[in-house]
């Protein structure tokens, strides 16, 4: 059937901000369903609030709203353009919950909207786990004995009939928030109550416990006519009870013999059919009894999920392309196999290797939340790698992992709690699997650890063969050892680096011994079809076998390095970057080679690049690919700190870098030489010294006076910086400092308070700066600049103070020998421009600043990086005037981490960023703040509590909000402060005080809007519970006075807004100037 | 620390040799000894056990593409004849440690009991490009000589399997009646239909799943041997007669086709795979050899009577002619010839071309292959009789094949 003619416009949804269990698999999924309908003469209309995405940018559809995803934003958007159809089913949890308002509020009636790619009574009987299992049921399947719960005590009920562990479940949240595992009344009543406020349908689901059951998922899609095919399935190395993002995972299914198998097939696509899936991908989650095969449904999502982007990877199947080709109509039988080009698409995909996939965590960001892994997923990334074996592709997993590991064990890493080690080798954390593989190493027996940590002994054993395998190299001399014994060692997963540490040697020296003895890798091609067809697409991986598919190319090659694993810190802006590159390196000509191993990018889609390596991004790795294919340039400087700390390595091997050279890097990196040059060029920045101990800290604190901005050296995302106020707090820093990196000295910078922060994107091509754009900070200095909210252009700052950055910028760019980007961090202070940190590489803010500027500056460093010079490349003058305001806002992880404090600091915490354009700053703001928060209290009671230092600041913000129509209450001294100002305020009691007091009225949602900003290391005390509070009930809160002030002033234009309706008018991105290179 | 239970102990060596000269080292990981074969790959991801008991695979060296495979172990329940015919195993892992609550007994320790020399640590991947571009070859796996040049010579003086009777191999000495006592599957399995018609299954190398598939529809099972004369069938008055799957080259089966010679017009039969075969050689039609076969579990099969596509398990290295079937018939204004050339994926909801038997008036196809356009099923229109390429009873995702049982069964009905 071909694709519909009665449709022409499609409106596609993205999933919004990155979250956790929401990240950069939405992307990928959703730029490959804008390409191919946009490629089969759709137009397509997008919108998406995230400006990281590739899908947004411009060329991808053809209208581009960065918009947030609400219905009141959405419903402006469809009368403006009218679109025919909405495909809600690539956008994630958060695009299929809009559609699905959308239906409900008849937005899409109204003006005629299709939903196309599933229906909404199938997401219904999807995701609405009673109907699901009346439905399933009906088709003769299992569900866990469960029952709702509406209230504390229908889940009392419920525990006393199935006894506990209990699972429980909140409806319709995303990634499974606010579930968890009750083993007893005081657990159950804890998670019922907080899942009751998260579920928007205020229920939770109590199930049946299948802890340490089997845990499989199937990937299938069907088509209209009801063809339906399987095209992954893939079994969790973590029993049930972990969550399936939070678990390690293996494809194919490796324990289900042939009838098991089918079994699980056969009832995937009866689930499709009797959900109602007209067409489309879907992901069916199910466990197994290891004990007797009684097999249940656990759920299944009617959409393009995160299992479905690792499948397509896994596989080489592009299911997000084929659901929007299926969604306009097309079938299955009638499409070719993108891989093979010859074979249908209506063929199960068979592979010839093995996946794995580990998550990523990030749990040292968010001290004081429990890190177990349990039903609500945590993980904010994650790695894949394929390998011939299991131990081969699990090795390599381990080792992409970027926590400074080399693989399972053996690098003289391993800092193992020995209190606790027997627990921890059963206990689900993220280093479990580092203590299965030490108890086996200590000679625990397989049964052992299977029985401690129910996973399958298929998994143990294979873990043991492993460690078995490894450990027999150890104490050998590397001369002596013989080809069979380093090959037998690689294939079962071993690193150079740990067979560098088991032979007292280093990894250059194996890698040396190995090439002498020829144990060098071959790559092999994933292509859907086990080699049975010859195939078109070069995407390969890496295994020690002795053949391989590679093939030559007569154009010079450039290799790009991406981001690895997505965590805080280094997310999907790096990767967006890495994407550009090659897009804008193959216009120039060059074969271009892709190397990562994240499995939710667009990087790693086989169409982004001409080659792709799905490979770890190791020295080890990186150089077996360099050797395989000889680029003429390795670009370093696009994919964060990950390839950056390569670059010194591979130009010592020899290796072409492309742009800016790692002597440069180095020279902006070493604080030493760096400050030397900052005095050369006259450029002023904050005093500063380093310390090993907590004696030389005191020193430099002498010197320098409190508060100082305290951090270990080379880090990303701020990891491990404070600000200490006193010594007292210096010492516990320097005493942990130096515990977790020994071998680093402590950077200790004299701390600028109250200062405007400013972030400069910039390209240079060693004779010429381009300016790519100022971004003010909205939060004072202090707070991470990845935290911390920004608007370009600058909305505060004098002309001269921008001239003068703008020339610092172009001095220090020229100065460090930048070929490409650069990214300068000023702090403004008494009209005093200080230098806080160069970074010579692509920074995070590099594709929000495309966006805002209509620049792409990623595609123009590359062209520079490859030997153009800025005035080639025709660009617009860096001092024009953009005519609107652009504001970047920073997403917070912490609903997702009980017990963390919510406080931003010099420590980056945010997961994802989200963009608001307006007219104006205020109205920017607001677009900004409603992607996040989806709503603005415009009215009711706000609770305002600050510190000493900001109560001559809150009077005007307090002000304003009076003026809005807001009650206000505060604590005692805040009142006092407000009412000396005029302020009509009320006092409540503390946390601490007797009840009722302000927590109590958070808890019964009295209050609307929080503003509370602490001082100094106050952690744990009354505001610290009162912040968490607000976050569990999802209440709007601002931790600074700068954050209030512009949330304030957001509010006012959503109030005027919500009253005129012609305020927060959306724009699209091709109604703004763009400029392509 | 001792090695022990890891899948890759040091082991004997092992060779594979191709009669081309290829070949590709190992190690010994079944029985040892010294086979000869045709080599052919199966591309299956589950199900290694069903595929190395199923007979079709009789004489054939086979390669597993799926790297890793013996995970789940031996479950004797699951296995799809008593004896296994294939020569020899090829794989790059074969596990020594499987967790599943039905196995038994680890895949080598199998194949070392059931004598099946098989070689593991090979570069699967590259010997299935070679086989694909270079088709089936005969080959030898040996433990016992790694002398190269002395294999070499030993594969090239082996008989090609085409040249064999490897039905009469495969086939039971005697009839009897099937009666499925296996209650492994009582787990998964619904209980089976009340009989309710009576079949001889032809055995040209049947699978207990054909069998068991065949029992469940409803029907009580004889199992008849290959040579059965149809005089001795008719005596019996079945309902129905099915010639089963099997191994090897249909034309050296010559009193198989002979008997369903007689047998089509004269009761419903039902011809599966090789049977499917069998009946086109009664009819006059041309059986060719394919490159390198069909053998795996996704295989995409279009059904031309209802336009949806069917993934289907196919194990085979013969495949009918539709053409030399007969003449084409023009039907309903359409060129038959062109709707026979556009039979594949993109010719939707088209009626299946027909073409006219002497013997047997029209013969309608009724399944392509999607992935190289190869005729699946067809469908005898003036007497009640069709046939399958693909395995019914084994479908990989979903029971989507199986209403070729209850199609037979209606067959049965309609005579009755």
């Amino acid at each position: 059937m071909p694709r519909r003619t009665d449709i022409n416009r499609v409106l596609i949804i993205g999933s919004g901000p990155i979250v956790i269990g929401q990240a950069c698999e939405f992307d990928y999924s959703g730029a490959q369903a804008c390409k191919v309908l946009k490629e089969d003469g759709f137009e397509v209309i997008l919108v998406n609030s995230n400006p990281a995405t590739i899908m947004t940018d411009p060329a991808m559809a053809t209208r581009t709203y960065v918009e947030p995803i609400t219905v009141d934003s959405l419903e402006r958007i469809i009368a403006r353009e009218r679109p025919d159809a909405l495909l809600p089913t690539l956008g994630g949890q958060t695009g299929l919950n809009c559609a699905v308002d959308l239906a409900k509020a008849g937005v899409l009636e109204k003006y005629n909207v299709e939903v196309i790619g599933c229906d909404v009574e199938a997401i219904e009987r999807g995701e609405d786990r009673k109907l699901f299992a009346e439905a399933m049921a009906e088709i003769g399947l299992e569900c866990a004995k469960s029952g709702y719960a509406y209230g504390i005590e229908d889940a009392e009920k419920l525990a006393d009939e199935m006894g506990f562990p209990l699972v429980l479940r909140p409806s319709f949240t995303l990634g499974g928030a606010g579930g968890g595992i009750a083993h007893n009344i005081k657990e159950l009543r804890e998670i019922v109550a907080q899942g009751l406020d998260l579920s928007p349908a205020g229920e939770v689901l109590v199930e049946e416990s299948v802890l340490g059951w089997k845990e499989i998922e199937i990937e299938a899609m069907r088509d209209k006519k009801g063809n339906g095919i399987i095209i992954c399935s893939i079994e969790n190395f973590d029993a049930m009870g972990v969550h399936t993002g939070d678990s390690i995972t293996v494809a194919p299914a490796m324990t289900l013999s042939k009838i098991e198998y089918q079994r699980v097939c056969t009832a995937a696509l009866d689930i499709l059919k009797k959900v109602g899936v007209q067409s489309g991908g879907s992901n069916v989650q199910f466990a197994i009894n290891p004990k007797d095969g009684r097999l249940i449904v656990i759920e299944m999502n009617p959409r393009v999920s995160r299992s479905s982007a690792l499948a397509s990877k896994a596989t080489g199947f592009p299911i997000a392309k084929f659901a929007a080709k299926l969604a306009v109509g097309y079938t299955l039988d009638e499409m070719p196999n993108d891989m093979t080009r010859v074979t249908p698409a209506c063929f199960e995909p068979t592979i010839d290797y093995v996946v794995v996939k580990i998550p990523r965590f990030a749990f040292e960001k968010f001290k004081g939340t429990d890190t177990t892994l349990t039903t609500r997923m945590k993980a904010v990334g994650e790695v894949m790698s394929i390998g011939r074996t299991f131990e081969e592709a699990l090795g390599k997993a381990a080792r992409s992992l970027e926590n400074n590991r080399a693989g399972i064990g053996f690098d003289g890493k391993g800092n193992f709690d020995e209190e606790r080690f027997d627990e921890l080798v059963g206990l689900p954390t993220e280093d479990r699997l580092f203590y299965m593989a030490e108890a086996l190493r200590r000679g625990w027996s397989v049964e052992k650890v299977s029985e401690a940590s129910q996973i399958d002994p298929w998994f143990v054993n294979r873990l043991k063969a492993m460690v078995d395998e490894t450990a027999a190299l150890e104490g050998k001399n590397l001369e002596a050892l013989s080809y069979d014994e380093l090959w037998r060692a690689k294939t079962f997963g071993a690193s150079d680096i740990q067979i560098a540490h088991l032979t007292q040697t280093t990894e250059a020296q194996v890698r040396t011994r190995r090439k002498e003895l020829g144990v060098v890798p071959a790559f092999k091609l994933v292509d859907t079809c086990a080699a049975e067809f010859a195939s078109d697409t070069s995407y390969y991986y890496k295994t020690y076998e002795k053949t391989g598919d590679t093939l030559p190319s007569e154009k010079p090659k450039a290799m790009i390095l991406g981001a690895g694993p997505n965590r805080i810190g280094q997310g999907i802006e790096f990767d967006y970057c890495c994407v550009h590159a090659s897009y804008a390196l193959a216009d120039m000509g060059y074969e271009t080679i892709m190397v990562n191993c994240n499995p939710e990018t667009v990087s790693t889609d086989y169409d982004t690049s001409d080659r792709l390596y799905f490979e770890p991004l190791t020295y080890e790795d990186v150089m077996d690919i360099v050797d395989a294919e000889q680029p003429a340039g390795v670009v370093v400087t696009l994919g964060g700190q990950t390839p950056l700390k390569l670059a010194k390595p591979l130009e010592a091997a020899g290796v072409p870098i492309m742009g800016t050279k790692p002597e440069a890097i180095d020279l902006a990196e070493d604080r030493e030489r760096f400050s030397r040059l900052l005095d050369e060029l006259g450029i002023a920045y904050p005093a500063a010294g380093t310390a090993d101990s907590f004696e030389e800290a005191l020193e430099v604190a002498d010197r320098l006076g409190y508060p100082l901005l305290v951090r270990p050296s080379y880090v990303l995302g701020g990891r491990g910086m404070v600000i200490a106020y006193n010594a007292e707090y210096l010492e516990r820093y320097m005493n942990e400092a130096t515990r977790i990196s020994p071998d680093h000295p402590v950077y200790l910078d004299s701390f600028l308070e109250g200062a405007v922060e400013l972030d400069v994107d910039a390209l240079c091509d060693g004779k010429e700066v381009y300016i790519g754009g100022l971004l003010e900070h909205i939060e004072e200095a202090g707070i991470h600049s990845g935290d911390s909210s920004c608007c370009l252009p600058p909305f505060s700052l004098s002309q001269s103070i921008i001239d003068r950055v703008r020339e610092h910028t172009a001095t220090l760019a020229l100065a460090v020998g930048v070929r490409g980007l650069i990214n300068v961090q000023f702090a403004v202070k008494d009209s005093e421009i200080y230098v806080i940190e160069v970074n010579p590489r692509a920074s995070r803010t590099v594709p929000f600043t495309s966006k805002a500027s209509g620049v792409p500056l990623a595609k123009c460093a590359a062209r520079i990086m490859a030997g153009e010079s800025i005035a080639s490349l025709n660009l617009p003058s860096d001092a024009r005037e953009l005519g609107h305001y652009s504001v970047k806002e920073a997403v917070m992880p912490f609903g997702r981490f009980p017990g963390a404090d919510i406080l931003l600091g010099p420590e980056m915490k945010s997961t994802g960023e989200v963009m608001g354009i307006g007219e104006s700053f205020p109205i920017a703001y607001a677009k900004a703040a409603l992607s996040i928060d989806y709503s603005l209290p415009l009215g009711g009671t706000v609770f305002i509590s600050v510190c000493d230092r900001d109560k001559r600041s809150i009077a005007p913000i307090a002000h304003s909000l009076h003026n809005i129509g807001f009650k206000i209450v505060s604590t005692a001294g805040t009142a006092s402060t407000l009412r000396a100002s005029g302020i009509p305020v009320e006092v409540v009691r503390r946390v601490q005080d007797e009840q009722p007091n302000i927590g109590d009225m958070l808890a019964n949602g009295e209050i609307d809007l929080v503003i509370n900003t602490p001082f100094g290391q106050e952690t744990r005390g009354d505001a610290y519970r009162m912040r968490t509070a607000a976050v569990r009930y999802g209440i709007c809160y601002a931790t600074t006075i700068a954050g209030a002030g512009a949330l304030v002033r957001a509010i006012e234009v959503a109030k005027r807004d919500a009253e005129s309706k012609d305020i927060l008018v959306p724009l699209a991105l091709q109604d703004l100037e763009q400029w392509n290179v | 620390m001792k090695t022990e239970n890891t899948t890759a102990q040091h082991k004997a060596p092992a060779l594979l040799m191709l009669e081309d000269g290829t070949c590709f080292e190992g190690v010994s990981c079944g029985a040892t000894g010294e086979v000869f074969g045709e080599v052919c790959f199966n591309t299956a991801v589950v199900g290694y056990l069903e595929i190395i008991s199923d007979p079709s695979y009789t004489g054939q060296i086979l390669v597993m593409t799926y790297p890793q495979i013996g995970n789940y172990g031996v479950a004797r329940a699951d296995l799809q004849s008593e004896k296994l015919g294939l020569r020899g195993l090829v794989a790059h892992d074969i596990n020594e440690t499987p967790s599943n609550f039905r196995s038994e007994m680890s895949l080598p320790e199998f194949l070392a009991t059931e004598g099946v020399v098989a070689i593991s640590q090979v570069d699967t991947r590259a010997l299935t490009q070679h086989i694909r571009d270079n088709g089936s070859l005969r080959a030898v796996i040996s433990t016992s000589d790694l002398d190269r040049a002395s294999l070499l010579k030993k594969v090239q003086a082996s008989t090609p399997l085409s040249e064999q009777n490897v039905t009469q191999e495969v086939s039971c000495k005697r009839a009897f009646e099937y009666l499925d006592k296996n209650e492994a599957y009582d787990f998964i399995l619904k209980p089976a239909a009340p009989a309710q018609h009576k079949v001889v299954v032809y055995d040209c190398g049947v699978t207990a799943s054909l069998l068991r598939n065949v029992q469940r529809a409803g029907c009580a099972v004889t199992v008849a041997p290959w040579n059965t004369p149809a005089q001795d069938i008719l005596t019996v008055k079945p309902d129905g007669v099915i010639f089963s799957n099997g191994p090897g080259n249909p034309e050296q089966a010559q009193e198989t086709i002979a008997a369903a010679a007689e047998l089509l017009g004269k009761i419903p039969v039902l011809g599966v795979g090789f049977g499917m075969q069998i009946m086109a050689l009664a009819a006059g039609a041309e059986i060719e050899r394919l490159k390198f076969g069909h053998h795996g579990c996704n295989i995409p099969v279009k059904n031309l009577t209802t336009g949806s596509t069917e993934i289907t398990t196919q194990h085979h290295n013969f495949g009918v002619v539709f053409a030399s079937l007969g003449t084409a018939l023009a039907q309903e204004g359409a060129d038959a010839k062109a709707a026979l050339d556009n039979a594949s994926g993109n010719a939707l909801d088209n009626d299946a071309p027909v073409v006219k038997n002497e013997r047997f008036g029209p013969i309608a196809l009724t399944h392509t292959n999607l992935n190289d356009q190869t005729p699946e099923g067809i469908s005898f229109l003036d007497i009640p009789a069709f046939g399958v390429q693909h395995h019914p009873d084994e479908a990989s995702g979903s029971d989507e094949s199986h209403y070729v049982f209850t199609d037979f069964i209606k067959l049965m009905d309609a005579k009755n």
